[in-house]
């Protein structure tokens, strides 16, 4: 039966409208894929750092700690910072933890200043400009982090993301902040003797 | 209009041109998504993988100069069409050469570009005047499409050549062989649509790709640069030179660049600012060696540290260049998809006409 010409319009009508609608549709879950991986990306390049910075204290610690006998207060605060830290932890704990770790360190730093023998110490002076390093390349990451975090609960908010979101069960996912309770009540206090 | 048949051309030339519209818009969703989906990494603190960037273009070690309007650029994309019945295209070249990015931070990152997908609007898209006269801003270029690259002269001297240029009146040019211009340009004698896109130091520009050591680059020199108009340097490739090299490193004679290149290995020799003293004729004007600021600036640009991360394509993930920042790169993709659908509709209204002229038109 050959199609008259109203059905063959209609049918090439239908075939563009599918091959947008199909086209939005796999492009809408393959980029929702993306973001989901850039996010893990995100995430593990913070983590990379936050081990970094991990290693790195127990370091400087050392270093100052015979000069710095009568700080043992600021001592003890980078170390309890650094003991809170879990990989395991959920994402607004960890974020908890590292602002402690930051405040502790930024403490530390301030400190040092007022010995002249410990700014003149070449390995302090290393030490130091490398754990700085790292609290910048963690708060560039950290913005980096919510940043996509921020895109990727966007996009599955609205259409057409949203009506995917049943199907595939795409939940926001959290920002690298410390929640409310984690602020006042973060793990690095906790866990002070 | 005889006769409803006489538009069927015109539904089949709507269909047509919908169709290929919504093809087009299904890559600029494709880009607008890669760029709005990706946040901003800053360079200082960048990491392996894919990332976006977003800065200053600046150029590298060497810069190019467009075919038709003879700007310095780090890349260019070049199309002569005649006005012919068929606009037939005589005249097409692309071409880009390694640059850096500096980002609002200072960071700089290098950009190697070839395999790269470029997005740029054309700079200059004219044609020629009712009488025959060639377009105002047509200046075909007359020599190398290589130039010298970022702070190899002296910015007053550089200056005072950029106000010379502007000031300069030129004589109207043709296109055609007899105009000097690079590239085997048949002499049509007939009128033409120039079109040039660039992107030029001091150009904002977005990059999603990956970034990777540079000591992972598998060819460091071919993805430096980009030329879809015959390689200049594709001789290396020929038989009877790739055989004089090998009889050359067989005699010994390439064992070191120095030995192969002689002063032209020395860095900066070839901008008159040697970082150490080239062995000249005894007759010949010594150039002044560089101070050892000026050799750490050329040791930089030259010798990349192979742990330094640097933004290339890599199989399967080429790198997405869109002018200006990100937010207007996303737009204009944006708006290139919208334009499809409206395509896609065009098409569709199309093929509803042109079966109701083909119900209508008796058997």
């Amino acid at each position: 039966m050959t199609p008259t010409p109203a059905t063959a319009a209609a049918a090439f009508a239908l075939v563009v409208l599918g091959v947008v609608a199909l086209f939005l549709l796999l492009g809408t879950y393959n980029a929702i894929v993306a973001l989901r991986n850039r996010i893990a990306k995100a995430w593990a390049n913070i983590d990379v750092a936050l081990r970094q910075r991990h290693d790195e204290l127990p370091n400087l610690v050392e270093a100052v700690r015979d000069l710095m006998a009568f700080e043992r207060d600021v001592l003890l605060e980078v170390t309890r910072a650094r003991a809170a830290y879990s990989a395991n932890d959920p994402v607004p704990a960890m974020a908890a933890t590292s602002d402690v770790t930051s405040q502790a360190v930024r403490h530390l730093f301030a400190v040092v200043e007022r010995y002249p023998e410990l700014r003149s110490a070449e390995n302090v002076a290393t030490l130091q400009a490398e754990i700085a390093r790292l609290e910048d390349v963690i708060a560039d990451r950290r913005e980096l982090y919510n940043d996509q975090v921020f895109r990727y609960n966007t996009r599955i908010g609205q259409v057409p993301a949203r009506l995917l979101v049943p199907l595939f069960g795409w939940r926001p996912e959290p920002f690298f902040a410390a929640t409310k309770d984690e602020r006042s009540n973060p793990r690095a206090e906790l866990s002070a003797d | 209009m005889d006769s409803p048949s006489a538009l069927l051309p015109f539904c089949l030339a709507g269909i047509a041109a919908g169709l290929i519209l919504l093809w087009r818009g299904f890559g600029g969703y494709r880009n607008a998504v890669t760029l709005g989906d990706t946040a901003t990494s800053r360079i200082d603190s960048l990491a392996a993988g894919e990332v976006r960037i977003s800065g200053t273009i600046e150029a590298g070690e060497a810069t190019l100069v467009s075919p038709l309007q003879s700007v310095s650029c780090v890349w260019y994309r070049a199309k002569v069409r005649s006005r012919d019945h068929d606009s037939t295209e005589v005249f097409a070249e692309e071409r880009a050469v390694g640059f850096r990015v500096r980002d609002a931070d200072g960071g700089r990152i290098r950009v190697f570009p070839d395999g790269a997908r470029i997005g740029v609007s054309p700079r200059f898209d004219e044609g020629t005047g009712l009488m025959g006269d060639a377009p105002v801003g047509l200046n075909l270029r007359t020599g190398s499409a290589y130039g010298p690259g970022a702070g190899t002269g002296d910015e007053a001297i550089d200056r005072e050549t950029a106000i010379a240029a502007l000031l300069t009146v030129r004589a109207p040019t043709a296109w055609g062989p007899g105009a000097g211009a690079a590239g085997d340009v048949p002499d049509h004698g007939a009128a033409a649509e120039y079109e040039e896109s660039r992107l030029e130091p001091g150009d904002v520009v977005t990059i999603v790709g990956m970034a990777l050591p540079f000591g992972h680059l598998p060819d460091p020199f071919g993805a430096d640069r980009m030329d879809r108009a015959g390689d200049p340097l594709a001789g290396l490739d020929d038989p009877m030179v790739a055989a004089e090299v090998a009889d050359a490193r067989a005699a010994g004679t390439l064992l070191t660049p120095e030995e192969a290149w002689g002063n032209a290995a020395i860095p900066g020799f070839g901008i008159g600012k040697p970082v150490r003293e080239p062995e000249l004729d005894p007759d010949a004007d010594v150039p002044a060696v560089a101070p050892a600021e000026d050799a750490r600036d050329a040791a930089a640009r030259f010798d990349i540290p192979p742990d330094t991360l640097v933004l290339a394509s890599v199989e399967g993930s080429p790198l997405l260049i869109a002018e200006g920042a990100p937010e207007a790169a996303v737009a204009r993709e944006q708006s290139r998809f919208l334009v499809g659908l409206l395509g896609a509709m065009l098409a569709v209204v199309s093929g509803i006409v042109a079966a109701i002229i083909l119900g209508r038109t008796p058997t």
